[in-house]
């Protein structure tokens, strides 16, 4: 709500313009210099640029290597967001009643998504090792095959993964059990009274009412596992084609090659898949916001 | 039913927990007995244990060797670790005051366009560091800010203003506003107001937007990898560094430098575990 203008112009943008300043510093205006990095022949090392048209999106459009990454990063997106979704509501139904001791559980589950992806996910490499590390330890404790987990190039996708799913599963977990929370006890007493079943509770009680909120989880998810990049490089570095992300892609064309033209032109279209998917979410969480659900 | 619910929940905390306990496990080994063949998971207080044992001696030289500088890095990781602290504090306290004023514009003034300029500032939170570092780059490298602390700095500030400005609007929002209207009558100005009443009433709502602010500036690195390639190295782009390290990982070295690096991330996730809901989305989602 907003109230009556009690204020002189120049005192709301004292309070609001030094944060418009910043942002349009350091987000505006890389946007639109991006553009025209894109296209020119612009390197990493040495001043010198000339313009050279659309020759970089040519470039883009003809080599295989962008769809393979956009391909690529479509896919673990959506492997991750699934998997954290269904472990995270899982666990979430089964944290649904109380019990002594549940917030301690709680924040001991939520701990990984609150650490240092490059960090940890540099360590992960240690418990994946296919030779001393602990997993294939206990795989080979339990009488189960232990695979090359970070150098099997059918594994790697794999393994990047799992780390991400140990990571952001306890994002799906706390937003799920915020949605069954929401749900009023009265509901379901009124449904034990219709002598309701479990199964239908859940269909046509639980999953409904906690849908919405489950819908921004993964759309917020989505624009995070979209950008993925700390885990790509721990675990197999930025050029490798069984884990290339556009994020790791845009590292390899620039940092490593030092193509900044080129990286431009590939940054502004992983910005236009970006925005898009920014657009969806914002939208969703204009709608869920005016039901006031959120 | 009730089984069930046990086993799921027991299984997955015993998951989720297990990396943390093994970095804590290898923080106390010798480089041996971290890539020894069979699993060597009890720590004991002997001076050898035979090679086929889980067993293994408990040292604490991985601490005490951290002060030294590793191959493929050119300081400690107390050094990094310096680094991370200067970078994280100063840009939560610019974040947090920047986004606090920002946020109370928001909240108490007509603005024109007020929801979309906030959904713009959201949307900033979405773009991958590696589509505008670039850009950056050069703006810093004409600024001489490459590879410094303030250059990180601004960066990070930028970085979270979005969460600063939305967690503090949901704070802000909920403090009535009948408060400042009593002391604009009073005779306050608008920024006595703001001062003398908003800020104290939001105080906690502040304290959880600098956590919120100092775990992503303390966990970033996708810039500070690529701004840097010296001083200015926080302690996740020095670790990462050290994978070209021909001669192998340090690794009791590493654990007992990530478990030290994320020991006040687990401590203030604690401290803010009633918010995180609000912190993950946001303040999008309150409860």
């Amino acid at each position: 709500m907003n109230g009556p203008p009690m204020g002189a112009r120049w005192l709301k943008l004292g309070f609001v313009g030094p944060t418009l300043v910043f942002l349009i510093a350091f987000n505006v205006f890389p946007l639109a210099y991006n553009v025209v990095l894109g296209f020119t022949n612009a390197e990493l090392v040495g001043g010198g640029r000339e313009g050279v048209g659309g020759a970089n999106y040519g470039r883009v459009f003809s080599d295989a290597q962008f769809a393979d990454a956009l391909r690529l990063t479509a896919l673990f997106v959506f492997l991750a967001v699934t998997s954290e979704l269904l472990i995270g509501f899982g666990v979430a139904l089964a944290l649904q009643r109380r019990f002594r001791g549940k917030g301690a559980v709680l924040t001991a589950l939520l701990v990984p998504m609150m650490l240092s992806p490059a960090v940890m996910g540099l360590y992960w490499n240690l418990i994946l090792n296919g030779n001393y590390g602990v997993l294939n330890q206990v795989l080979d404790a339990v009488g189960l095959a232990q695979p090359q987990w970070t150098t099997d190039k059918n594994l790697k996708l794999l393994s990047v993964l799992m780390i991400d799913v140990w990571m952001w599963t306890p994002f799906m977990l706390l937003i799920a059990l915020a949605g069954l929370n929401s749900i009023p006890q009265s509901i379901y007493e009124a449904a034990e009274i219709d002598r309701a079943g479990r199964w239908t509770v859940f269909r046509r009680i639980t999953l409904p009412m906690t849908a919405p909120l489950l819908v921004l989880a993964a759309l917020f998810r989505t624009t995070d596992a979209l950008k993925q990049f700390d885990l790509v490089m721990a675990v197999t570095g930025p050029n490798d084609a069984a884990t290339q992300t556009l994020s790791t892609l845009l590292y390899q064309v620039v940092f490593r090659d030092g193509r900044v033209g080129l990286g431009s032109a590939y940054a502004c279209l992983v910005l236009v898949v970006v925005i898009a998917i920014a657009t969806v979410f914002t939208r969703y969480l204009d709608i869920l916001q005016r039901r006031a659900v959120a | 039913m009730r089984a069930l619910r046990w086993a799921v929940v027991g299984s997955y905390l015993f998951l989720a927990m297990l990396p943390l306990a093994w970095m804590a496990l290898t923080s106390i080994k010798d480089r041996e007995d971290t890539i020894s063949q069979n699993a060597r998971f009890v720590p004991a207080p002997v001076e050898s244990t035979s090679p086929d044992s889980v067993a293994y001696p408990a040292t604490l030289d991985a601490y005490r060797t951290l002060n030294e500088v590793f191959i493929g890095a050119r300081h400690s990781f107390w050094h990094h670790l310096g680094n991370s602290v200067i970078i994280g504090v100063l840009s939560t306290l610019a974040s947090v005051l920047l986004g606090t004023a920002c946020a109370y514009g928001f909240s108490r003034f007509r603005i024109a366009g007020a929801k979309d300029w906030l959904f713009f500032i959201l949307s900033t939170r979405f773009m991958p560091p590696l589509a505008v570092v670039v850009p950056v780059l050069l703006m810093y490298r004409r600024f001489d800010l490459q590879g410094t602390h303030v250059g990180l700095i601004l960066l990070y500030t930028a970085f979270n203003l979005s969460l600063a400005v939305w967690l503090m609007k949901g704070f802000i929002d909920e403090i009535p506003r009948a408060f400042e209207e009593a002391a604009l009558v009073d005779g306050y100005s608008r920024l006595d107001a703001f001062r003398r009443i908003i800020v104290p009433q939001a105080a906690t709502g502040m304290a959880v937007t600098a956590v919120f602010c100092l775990i992503s500036a303390w966990n970033e690195y996708g810039f500070a990898m690529t701004l840097n390639s010296s001083s200015a190295v926080t302690v996740p782009a020095y670790f990462a560094g050290l994978q070209g390290n021909i001669e192998g990982m340090p690794w009791p070295q590493v654990a007992a430098g990530a478990l030290l690096f994320v020991a006040p991330i687990v401590l203030f996730t604690v401290l803010v575990r009633r918010h995180l809901l609000r912190g993950i989305t946001f303040g999008t989602i309150k409860q």
